[in-house]
């Protein structure tokens, strides 16, 4: 049974849909551990009232964040499978039958950027990242919608020959800058090395990882969880309005590169927005997240 | 659990000077609410005199909440939820806005600059913090939709009134005594960094890094 047009449509829509009604259970895991371990009354407050706007919004079916963002889709399409029909325009049509069928509507998120105009379509949106899973016989498909908290504080700087010191001290720039506003606790991704473009793509990937599971590779392990200590010692808190936890987890990823060295920072708010699941070639359908 | 402050809005000018940064605090009656920048833009000419005022609005709580809201066959508007956006985007178009209209109340998430804190310290105004990501909870407080207008923008731009019922908990972002918390923890967060930088540096240096 190969991989249709159809099948991409319908799940890329379901996994839109799904994102914006589910916070992940891991982030749901680490968010009531923080209100555990949280100093400030008015922080743990806050925190039990995001986990209530998460429980509500699962049990009610209803959207967490009136923001439902830009759809985002990370595809790999494994090497055992047979694909069949248009893949790439199945991304495209899942995500008009959403915008269609959807209840609630949606508001308008979809920006073009030469005039401002906000509508539900726009040129090259959904926003696809392609990748090959070799000898896989499914296709692996995650979706991130992206709105201002998980999107306008992310940047880029690029250094020559970065000391770690100089790669810590940008992150800590960059949450500085974020301040208050990214509705924290966040999660963070860093990219370090590769290009420009490459570089950008693995702060990406480094916010799709789970909460709990640290870089398989122990210097960046440690790098992660020093950071981590590091950003909740800032003291921006739940909400930005103070306490222990503005972050929940930080992500690195590295790639070699030439020496200048990209260093990608980027930011998802407390929601984590992240659906996934496997489409196989045998006709399953497996639910990741 | 200990009761939260309930608050009449809008705003009693003697209510808004006695809340306190810190505080949590539910409201009850009238807000007005809009997420859009073109919707700022169109009250700053209503400030200027240069557009009329779809509503009064003097004294009234403006709130950074985006809305969907949707015609009903008998002529009003459905309001099917809400939720906070950015109040920084803002910063530069609110300290007129606060004067001109002697807001009591403002908000959404992530605070306002310096020049809106001096400018609310002036007329008496709040800022309260929504959390993002509450839709269901803040939405749930939406007991009628007094009026909606501006329709010709999309919907999270348009200028909606409502009539809430125990909306929040809110927190108390910046009081009308000039104090922000958003002002605090940056000056704080700002002044802890070498020492943050310091322990980075130390835990390193144990982990072996050969800079």
């Amino acid at each position: 049974m190969p991989i249709t047009y159809e099948r991409i449509k319908d799940l890329t829509a379901q996994l839109y849909a799904w994102s914006l009604r589910k916070v992940p259970d891991d982030t749901l895991e680490a968010l009531r551990r923080a209100r555990e371990t949280e100093s400030n009354p008015v922080a743990q407050k806050t925190l039990g009232i995001l986990l209530r706007s998460a429980e509500m919004a699962e049990t009610q079916d209803r959207l967490v964040c009136s923001d439902s963002g830009v759809p985002t889709f990370t595809i790999g399409i494994g090497t055992a499978t047979r694909l069949e029909g248009n893949i790439k325009q199945a991304v495209s049509d899942g995500f008009d039958a959403l915008i269609a069928t959807s209840s609630p509507p949606l508001l308008k998120h979809v920006t073009n950027p030469l005039t401002n105009e906000r509508g539900y379509r726009g040129k090259e949106m959904p926003l696809v990242t392609w990748d090959l899973l070799d000898g896989a016989d499914y296709v692996d498909i995650t979706c991130q919608p992206k709105a201002l908290g998980s999107g306008r504080w992310a940047a880029m700087e690029i250094f020559t020959f970065p000391t770690l010191e100089q790669i810590e001290g940008y992150v800590m720039n960059c949450v500085l800058k974020a301040g208050s506003q990214h509705c924290p606790p966040v999660n963070i991704g860093v990219g370090i090395g590769g290009s420009f473009d490459y570089c950008a793509k693995l702060a990406a990937r480094a916010t799709l990882r789970q909460y709990g599971t640290p870089n398989p590779d122990p210097t960046l392990a440690a790098m992660e969880a020093r950071l981590l200590k590091a950003v909740n010692a800032t003291g921006f808190g739940p909400m930005g309005t103070g306490g222990d936890t503005t972050a929940l987890g930080v992500h690195i990823e590295y790639a070699a590169g030439h020496g200048f060295t990209p260093v990608a920072v980027a930011f998802n708010c407390w929601i984590n927005r992240r659906t996934r699941a496997r489409l196989y070639d045998d006709g399953r359908v497996e639910r990741l997240e | 659990m200990e009761e939260i402050r309930r608050l009449r809005m809008p705003l009693s000018q003697e209510d808004a000077l006695s809340l306190q940064a810190g505080e949590m605090v539910l409201l009850d009656g009238e807000i007005v609410i809009t997420a859009g920048l073109p919707t700022h833009h169109r009250l700053v000419e209503c400030a200027a005199g240069t557009r009329e005022a779809p509503r009064d609005l003097r004294g009234v709580g403006l709130f950074h909440l985006g809305s969907y809201s949707e015609e009903t066959e008998a002529g009003g508007f459905d309001v099917l939820y809400m939720n906070p956006t950015t109040s920084t985007r803002f910063n530069a178009l609110m300290p007129g806005l606060i004067r001109h209209f002697g807001l009591r109340a403002v908000g959404g998430k992530g605070g306002l600059d310096a020049a809106c804190v001096a400018a609310m310290r002036e007329t008496g105004c709040v800022y309260l913090s929504f959390v993002g990501g509450g839709a269901p909870l803040l939405s749930d407080a939406i007991r009628e939709v007094v009026s909606v207008h501006w329709n010709d923008l999309v919907s999270h731009y348009r200028l909606v009134t409502l009539r809430v019922e125990g909306l929040g908990p809110l927190t108390v972002g910046i009081d009308a005594h000039g104090h922000s918390l958003y002002g605090d923890l940056n000056v704080a967060a700002e002044a802890r960094l070498p020492s943050i930088m310091a322990e980075l540096a130390r835990k390193r240096a144990i982990a072996g890094d050969p800079a």
